[in-house]
Parts: structure tokens; C-alpha cells; sequence
């Protein structure tokens, strides 16, 4: 397999580099996201978020990945959907997955996630279990109180702060 | 027209009224252009695909794919196992070409960790890769014809499918989703009797793509059905990012067993089908030659099958056989660590792409120097290209939609992960 180039870009050069790298006749496969605020290498300025775009050119077989920082709060990044018509759900789904916008995108919405989601899942910050799955309200799923567990009478076990069964006996 | 003009309007009004807006989402009696929805569950849209129609009669002007039905979260389940639990999870996205996802994920893995797969393991690796592009190019066979009204196709199509996955389930023990291809090589050895079962299906397939020429090539309602319809160029092809037999299918001559060659594909021999229309036949005729390749691949595999060892036996990679751990403390200690917490993988990235049966699947990995993987991106090929959904669509007729998403064989898996 021949080697692939890397390239790593701030958000602005990227908005200059893609059109020369489409004439040049690369050709765009996939565009996605990447948290890094959990990985030591190449700690630079290029921020917490980055997308990875894979890219290839048929007439030599080669290929290339290119990294692009999201600067900002939010993380922005130029839309490539005017060049490469593969970015459309590519930035869609990068958007839904990691709350990174891509400034010129048409219909910049959730494409995985509904509409109504809040956060965004593949941060590496989201509370995965700890946030109450609460669907749409439906009125013949209502048992008491929305987010609340349906009871069932008094427990007659006493546990302590951490939910764990108190031993009889056991001395403090 | 106009006496059931009234009854449409008291109909809109109605879904209105009661707020049931399911399947006219809007009608405008002016211009004669109606907004209807389609799916998510509907027969011929393959899985829970949900497309936004706008119709001028029974043409469609506009199509738009809305997807995520069948999202749940794959990418960010395989950070919380470790780096041979993740291809359990990745196994499970392209559902009808399970053997590729692992199969990326795993070179991907085998990148990062500078190893070396043995001969043996890398010929079982494209013998399953081969049978599943059977299995999956007959399901496409037979769900193209039962949507163009020829039932028996799927039925000839599942038929053969069926010997194929007995096969799969004699060598992983599963049918689908089997987990076999892992970094460093294949779990298990192939089988006692192996062969035989191979040199079966190697016996029965060619006369049977040979029946499927009679049954649906050479139909005169099926070409009339799919030529011309869904015309995609390789202009277009190229813009969306569409691989695989769809863009073979508008002349895009490109193929990463042969172009980008991993495994030993480059040991192989082997023609790429090319068709120029880039319509529905064009593409059902590249998958029918791909077959009859895949049919000459795995002759020569058979053939070739080297012996040795099937996987990589680092004991840092690899637990050690049972018979070595009731002597040897050291394989005790390497079995407990592997199975207890996995192994680590340097810090780095890689990608990796096969040519799957839908175009290229990739798998992107980052590592941050654990025993899981950091992130872990698998691009889907169906994701891809059901993006030029509605540039097939747009224009021809509902039932030409229906022949269009059949061709283009999204698999809803891997495009919601």
C-alpha cells in the first residue's frame, strides 16, 4: 500500500486548501470528528476538536488525511459541501456527534440524534448512563411522575448513601 | 380530477384537524405538487430508511433521504472494550458484510501495532471475505427482484446464501456477526472438512449464476424495469464520494483489491467488472460479474490455502493454548492479563480500507496508549452513497425510486451505526 500524507491545518488555511486539493482531483471519502482532550501527542493550539477528512486521488492510488482544528466556542469549521458533495451528511453527522459547526453548510441539523437531543454524544465529557433516557412524553407510558421510577411500596431494606444493603451487626 | 379533487382537500383538512400528518406532509392543489413521506417502515426501503418525497403526480421532483433510525451509538460503544472486544461491536454495523468490518477494524488495529499476520490467516481472511461477497451480493440479488415484482428471485438468491452461511457457521460457529477476523489474524483454524464443504460450493455456484442469468439478466420485464432508470455519472459518483459496485456500474474503474492491494489479493488473478451506463442494470450486471469473480478467487484461494499458523502468536497478543498453561506459569500470567484487561496499543492513528461488497469501507482508530480503543470511526460505505439517492430519483417515476434504492443496497446498519 503506498503511503498516505498527512496534513494538519488550522480551521482558516483549511477554507483555502480544499478548492486547490479539489482541482488537484482529490476526491473526498469521509469527513469526521475526533475529541482530543484525552491524548498527550501533538499538544498544540489547534484546540480540543478536530475533524479528520480522508481524501484520495485515483490516478496515482494515493491518499491522504488531513486534520483540521476546530477553533472557537463553538468549534467552527469551514463547510466543504459546495466542493465535495460528500461533506453534506459527513457534516451533518460530525455536528450531531460533536457539536462542531461548519460555517456555509445549508442544512446544518442533527442526522443521527432527534432534532430535540440535547449534548452531543461522542464528546468525551458526555455522561453516558447518567443522564435519565426520557423520550417523548406519551400518555400511556405516564406512570407517576415523568423521570421517576414506578415504586413499589416501602422498601423494607435499609442501604446507605451509596444504594449498598447495611449488614446487620456490622459495627462503625 | 376534479371529482376527487373535494375528497383530497376534505382529507387534508381532516389530517389537519386531527394532526395526523403521516403520509401527506403537504398538498398543494395549485401547483400539483404533493409532499409525501415514505417509511421509515416500508417494505421496499430496506430497514428503516425514511425518504421525503415531493411528487408532481407520479413523478418525483425531489427525494430526501432522512436516516438515524437505527442509530445507537456503535462508535462510542467501542470505546468503552478493549481493542479485540471493539470488533464484536463493529461486526454488528454492515450486518450483511460482517467479515469486512472486521476486517478494517482489525488492519487498522494490526497498523497501529506494527505486526504481521501469518500467510494462513490473511488466505482465511479472503476466503470469508469472498463467501460474504457472495452472501451479501445474493441478498441484493434477491430483494432487487422481489422489489421489481419477481419473487422467486429471492428464493433462488437465499438458497445459495444458505449454503454459504452454513459454512460460515461451520468455521465461527455464527451465521452473521461472527467476531472471527481480530488483530493479529483469524480466531479459530479452519476446520476438519473444510474443503469438502468449499469444493461443494465451488461445484454448484457457477451453474447457479448461471440460472440467475436466465432468471432476471435476460427478462424482458426486468430490463425494461431497470435500464435507463436511476442514471448516475461519474461525474456525479466522484462529487458524492460513491465507490464500490455503483460506481463501477458508471465507469469508474477502481477497485482497492487490485489498486490498493492488501491481504494477498496481489498474488490473485482477477478481472474488475466495469459497465458505463450507470443505471440500475448496469449495476445489477457489475454485481452479477462480481460474483463470477469472487466464485474465480476463491477457486485460486482454495487452491493456495498455505499452511502454518492462522494468527499472530505474540503471548503479549494472543492467549496461549490451554495445554501450555497447565505447565508453563508465564502463559498462566499472559492468559490472566489478556483476558482481564487486553492488550495496549502504541498511541497513534491509523485508517484502513477493504473493498467491501457496498464500496470502501474504512476503519479510522486512535489510540492514546490503553487497552481500548480512543476512537473508533468505521466509514460505511451505505452512508456514502445513499446520498445520490436523490440524484437517481429525481425525475422518473416512484416504482423507478423503488428499483434505485434496491440498486443502491443500503444496508441501514452501517449508515446509522
Amino acid at each position: 500500500m503506498t503511503s498516505t500524507v498527512r496534513e494538519l491545518l488550522l480551521s482558516a488555511e483549511w477554507a483555502e486548501r480544499a478548492p486547490d486539493l479539489r482541482d488537484e482531483g482529490w476526491m473526498l471519502l469521509d469527513l469526521h470528528g475526533v475529541d482530543r482532550i484525552g491524548l498527550t501527542s501533538e499538544a498544540d493550539d489547534r484546540g480540543r476538536f478536530e475533524i479528520v477528512c480522508h481524501l484520495v486521488k485515483r490516478d496515482d492510488a494515493s491518499r491522504m488525511i488531513v486534520h483540521v482544528g476546530a477553533e472557537g466556542d463553538p468549534p467552527t469549521v469551514a463547510s466543504v459541501t459546495h466542493l465535495w458533495g460528500t461533506a453534506g451528511f459527513a457534516e451533518r453527522e460530525t455536528y450531531d456527534m460533536y457539536g462542531i459547526v461548519f460555517d456555509g453548510h445549508a442544512d446544518l441539523t442533527r442526522i443521527l440524534m432527534p432534532d430535540d437531543w440535547e449534548g452531543h454524544p461522542l464528546r468525551k465529557d458526555y455522561d453516558v448512563g447518567k443522564i435519565v433516557i426520557d423520550f417523548k412524553p406519551q400518555p400511556f407510558l405516564q406512570i407517576e411522575a415523568p423521570g421517576q421510577a414506578p415504586s413499589f411500596g416501602e422498601s423494607e431494606v435499609e442501604t446507605d448513601a451509596l444504594g449498598q444493603m447495611k449488614q446487620d451487626g456490622a459495627d462503625e | 380530477m376534479s371529482r376527487t379533487e373535494p375528497r383530497v382537500d376534505e382529507a387534508i383538512q381532516r389530517i389537519e384537524d386531527e394532526g395526523q400528518g403521516a403520509f401527506v406532509e403537504s398538498y398543494d392543489p395549485d401547483d400539483e405538487v404533493m409532499t409525501i413521506n415514505m417509511g421509515p417502515v416500508h417494505p421496499a426501503t430496506h430497514g428503516v430508511l425514511r425518504l421525503l418525497l415531493k411528487l408532481d403526480g407520479e413523478t418525483v421532483t425531489d427525494c430526501k433521504p432522512i436516516i438515524g433510525y437505527l442509530h445507537t451509538g456503535m462508535e462510542k460503544e467501542c470505546e468503552d472494550q478493549n481493542w479485540r472486544g471493539a470488533v464484536t461491536i463493529v461486526t454488528r454495523m454492515d450486518y450483511l458484510a460482517p467479515f469486512f468490518n472486521e476486517h478494517a477494524y482489525s488492519r487498522a488495529v494490526e497498523t497501529l501495532l506494527g505486526i504481521e499476520v501469518p500467510p494462513r490467516g490473511m488466505y482465511i481472511r479472503m476466503l470469508m471475505s469472498e463467501l460474504n461477497r457472495l452472501t451479501s451480493h445474493l441478498v441484493q440479488f434477491g430483494t432487487q427482484g422481489l422489489d421489481m415484482g419477481a419473487m422467486s428471485a429471492m428464493f433462488y438468491g437465499f438458497r445459495e446464501r444458505e449454503m454459504i452461511t452454513d459454512f460460515f457457521e461451520m468455521v465461527t460457529g455464527l451465521r452473521m456477526n461472527h467476531g472471527y477476523i481480530i488483530p493479529g489474524g483469524v480466531w479459530e483454524d479452519l476446520p476438519d472438512g473444510w474443503r469438502e464443504q468449499m469444493d461443494n460450493i465451488l461445484e454448484v455456484m457457477p451453474n447457479r449464476l448461471n440460472e440467475y442469468q436466465e432468471l432476471l439478466s435476460e427478462n424482458p420485464i426486468f430490463i425494461e424495469r431497470t435500464r435507463g432508470v436511476g442514471t448516475i455519472t461519474a461525474e456525479e459518483c466522484d462529487s458524492f464520494g460513491v465507490t464500490g459496485p455503483i460506481a463501477r456500474a458508471s465507469g469508474i474503474d477502481w477497485d482497492l483489491r487490485r489498486d490498493l492491494p492488501y491481504e494477498a489479493y496481489d498474488e490473485l488473478d482477477f478481472d474488475v467488472p466495469i459497465q458505463e451506463q450507470g443505471d440500475v442494470y448496469a449495476r445489477y450486471q457489475v454485481r452479477m460479474a462480481e460474483m463470477i469473480q469472487s466464485v474465480a478467487l476463491l477457486e485460486q484461494i482454495v487452491e493456495r490455502m498455505p499452511e502454518g499458523d492462522y494468527k499472530n502468536m505474540d503471548p503479549k497478543l494472543t492467549p496461549p493454548p490451554r495445554s501450555e498453561m497447565n505447565r508453563s506459569m508465564e502463559a498462566v500470567i499472559h492468559h490472566f492479563k489478556l483476558v482481564t484487561q487486553g492488550y495496549v496499543v502504541p498511541e497513534g492513528e491509523a485508517y484502513f480500507a477493504v473493498e467491501s461488497p457496498r464500496g470502501e469501507l474504512g476503519a479510522f482508530v486512535v489510540s492514546d496508549g490503553g487497552t481500548s480503543p480512543y476512537r473508533c470511526h468505521v466509514r460505511d460505505p451505505s452512508f456514502y452513497n445513499l446520498q445520490s439517492l436523490p440524484i437517481m430519483a429525481r425525475g422518473g417515476l416512484v416504482a423507478d425510486l423503488i428499483a434505485c434504492i434496491a440498486s443502491l443496497d443500503p444496508i441501514m446498519g452501517g449508515v446509522d451505526r
